[in-house]
C-alpha cells in the first residue's frame, strides 16, 4: 500500500503542482485583488474592501453589461436550441453515408477557430460585405443593412460558434430514447406534434439541458466573438473585464468582475448538474 | 427515437443550417486568394500574393512559430502529466480522488477570460509576464483537461486483470503499463491530443493576456489586426489556421471515430 501511495504521488505530482501554482494560486490572489480599495489617483491599495463588488453590482453602468450580457446568453441559447433540434433529428434519420458527412460539416467548424470564424462573419456581415453587396446588387435594398457592430452581428456569430456543441449533445440524447414509447404514443392516436412534445423532448431533457447550459456559460463568456462582431463600443462582461484589465488599469474592478462571471457560471452549472441527474433519475425509474 | 426517413422539409432545413455553419469558413477562404487589395467574394480574380505576403512578412512567421512551438509543447506535457494523473485517479493510488479530479477539471468550467486576467496579475506579480515558458504552462492547464477526460474514459474501458496478468508474468509495473495500457490507451490519447492542439491553436482569451507587445500568437495576431480594417493578408493567415486544422480533421479521421471527441 506505502509503495502504491508514494507511486500514486508522483504520477499525480506534476499535474498537481501546475494546477495549484497556475491555476488555484492566481485565483486566490485575483479573489484577494478584488477585495482591495482602488483609486485612479493611488492605484490599488492597501485596505481591504467589498466597494469594488458594491460598485459592480450597484452601479448601472455595469449593471447594464451584466444584464446585456446575460440576455445575449439567453437568445444565443435559444436560438442553438431551436437550429439544432431539426439538424439533429436529420442527423439521426438520414442513411449512413449523408450522417458521416453531416456530422463532419458539424465538427468542421467547432474545430475551426474562433477568430477565424468571427473573421468570416465580418466578411459577410460588414457594410460593403457579401450579404450587403448581394442584397444591393439584387435590388432588394438600397442602402446596407446594420448587421454588424451591434447585437445582430454577435448573435449570428455566437450561434454559429456555439451550435455545433448543441447539435453534438442533442444526438446522443434523442437517439437514446426508446423508439417503442414513441410508437406506443402513436398507436394511441396521439398526434405526430403532441408526441414530439410530450413524449421526445421530455425524455431528452438532460441533453437538452447540458447542452443548454454549455451554450449559455459559454456564451456569457465569450470575448474574441462579441469586440470583433459587436465592435470596441459593445460592451459584455469578458470584453469590460478585458477593458478593465488592458486599458482603464482598473485591476480591483476587473477582478470583481471576473468573478461576478464566474459566480453565475459555475452556479448554474452546478444547478444544471442537479437538474439533469435528477431528470435521468426519473427517467429510468 | 423511431427510424424515420427524413422528410422533404427536414432535409432542406438540416442542409440550410449546415451551409450557415461552414459559411464563415468558406468565405475567408475564397477571399484569401482574392487578386484585388480589398476583399471579394467570390473572388473576381485568383492570386496566391496574399499568402506570399503573409510567409514573407517576418511577424506573422513569428507568430505562426509561437502558436506551433505553443501547441506541440502544451500538447506534449498535457499527455505526459495528463496521462500520469488519469492513471493515478483511475486506479484511487491517491487520498482526496474526486477533489484533485475536479481541480484539474476546472479549467474547463471557468470562463476563459477571468483564467486570463487571474494569471496576467499573478505573473506580473512574478515579474514573469513575456517568459515564454509562462505561456507554456499556460497552455498546458488549459489543454491538460481534455488529456484527462479522454484518459479517463480509455482507462474505463480497459480491464485491470490484463495488467496484473503482465505483473504475474514478471513485468514491472512501468514495463506493464508500457507494453500492455499503453497500446490499449492510445486512440483516447490521440483524440485527447488533437483536442489539446486545436485547443491551444484556437486559444486567445488566454494568451492575449500573457504576451508583451512583441510578441503574438497567430489568433491574436488575427484578432489585433482586425481593429486596423480588414484585408486579404488577414483571410490569408486565417486559411493557413484553417488548413491546419482541416489536416488535424483528417488525421483524426484515421487514427480515431468522431465518437472518441466528446
Amino acid at each position: 500500500m506505502t509503495r502504491s501511495r508514494s507511486a500514486g504521488v508522483g504520477l499525480i505530482g506534476p499535474a498537481s503542482v501546475l494546477i495549484l501554482a497556475g491555476f488555484l494560486a492566481p485565483t486566490v490572489i485575483m479573489a484577494m485583488l478584488s477585495l482591495r480599495d482602488y483609486s485612479g489617483m493611488h492605484g490599488i491599495g492597501t485596505d481591504w474592501t467589498l466597494s469594488n463588488y458594491i460598485d459592480v453590482l450597484g452601479d448601472w453602468f455595469y449593471l447594464e453589461i451584466i444584464l446585456r450580457t446575460l440576455a445575449l446568453g439567453l437568445i444565443v441559447t435559444l436560438l442553438c436550441l431551436v437550429v439544432g433540434f431539426p439538424l439533429a433529428l436529420f442527423i439521426l434519420r438520414v442513411g449512413s453515408m449523408m450522417q458521416t458527412v453531416a456530422i463532419l460539416l458539424v465538427t468542421f467548424p467547432l474545430l475551426c477557430n474562433i477568430v477565424v470564424r468571427s473573421f468570416g462573419w465580418m466578411v459577410l456581415l460588414s457594410p460593403r460585405g457579401v450579404i450587403n453587396e448581394a442584397l444591393i446588387n439584387a435590388g432588394l435594398i438600397a442602402e446596407p443593412l446594420a448587421l454588424m457592430y451591434n447585437l445582430t452581428g454577435v448573435i449570428i456569430g455566437l450561434v454559429q460558434i456555439y451550435l455545433p456543441f448543441m447539435v453534438l449533445l442533442l444526438v446522443p440524447a434523442l437517439q437514446n430514447i426508446p423508439a417503442d414509447v414513441e410508437a406506443a404514443a402513436l398507436t394511441l392516436r396521439s398526434s405526430r406534434a403532441r408526441v414530439f412534445f410530450t413524449i421526445t423532448v421530455p425524455l431528452a431533457s438532460p441533453g437538452i439541458i447540458t447542452g443548454s447550459t454549455l451554450v449559455f456559460v459559454l456564451s456569457i463568456s465569450a470575448l474574441v466573438t462579441p469586440r470583433m462582431l459587436g465592435g470596441p463600443t459593445y460592451r459584455v462582461m469578458a470584453t469590460q473585464i478585458y477593458d478593465e484589465f488592458m486599458t482603464n488599469l482598473n485591476w480591483p474592478s476587473g477582478a470583481a468582475l471576473a468573478f461576478v462571471l464566474t459566480f453565475i457560471a459555475l452556479a448554474l452549472i452546478w444547478a444544471a448538474n442537479r437538474v439533469a441527474a435528477h431528470l435521468t433519475r426519473g427517467i429510468s425509474a | 427515437m423511431i427510424a424515420r426517413k427524413p422528410s422533404w422539409l427536414l432535409s432542406l432545413v438540416a442542409i440550410a443550417i449546415l451551409i450557415y455553419m461552414n459559411a464563415p469558413t468558406i468565405v475567408v477562404v475564397l477571399a484569401s486568394f482574392s487578386d484585388t487589395s480589398y476583399l471579394t467574394v467570390p473572388p473576381q480574380g485568383w492570386t496566391l500574393h496574399w499568402f506570399e505576403y503573409v510567409l514573407g512578412d517576418s511577424r506573422y512567421m513569428k507568430a505562426i512559430w509561437t502558436s506551433l512551438w505553443l501547441a506541440s509543447g502544451a500538447t506534449f506535457l498535457s499527455l505526459i502529466l495528463g496521462t500520469a494523473a488519469s492513471y493515478a485517479l483511475h486506479h484511487r493510488l491517491v487520498p482526496f480522488r474526486d477533489l484533485i479530479l475536479s481541480a484539474v477539471m476546472a479549467p474547463l468550467v471557468f470562463p476563459a477570460v477571468v483564467i486570463g486576467v487571474a494569471l496576467l496579475q499573478y505573473v506580473s506579480l512574478l515579474g514573469l509576464r513575456g517568459q515564454p515558458f509562462v505561456l507554456l504552462l499556460a497552455h498546458t492547464l488549459i489543454t491538460l483537461p481534455y488529456v484527462v477526460r479522454s484518459a479517463m474514459s480509455s482507462l474505463t474501458g480497459i480491464n485491470p486483470q490484463i495488467e496484473e496478468a503482465a505483473n504475474v508474468l514478471g513485468a514491472s509495473g512501468f514495463t506493464a503499463f508500457r507494453l500492455v495500457t499503453l497500446p490499449l490507451l492510445k486512440p483516447g490519447l490521440v483524440a485527447g491530443a488533437i483536442f489539446s492542439f486545436v485547443t491551444s491553436l484556437d486559444n486567445v482569451p488566454v494568451t492575449i493576456f500573457l504576451l508583451t507587445p512583441r510578441q503574438s500568437t497567430l489568433p491574436v495576431k488575427i484578432f489585433a489586426s482586425v481593429e486596423h480594417g480588414v484585408d486579404p493578408s488577414i483571410a490569408a493567415a486565417s486559411t493557413l489556421l484553417v488548413a491546419g486544422t482541416a489536416v488535424a480533421l483528417v488525421l483524426a479521421q484515421k487514427w480515431v471515430s468522431f465518437s472518441r471527441f466528446f
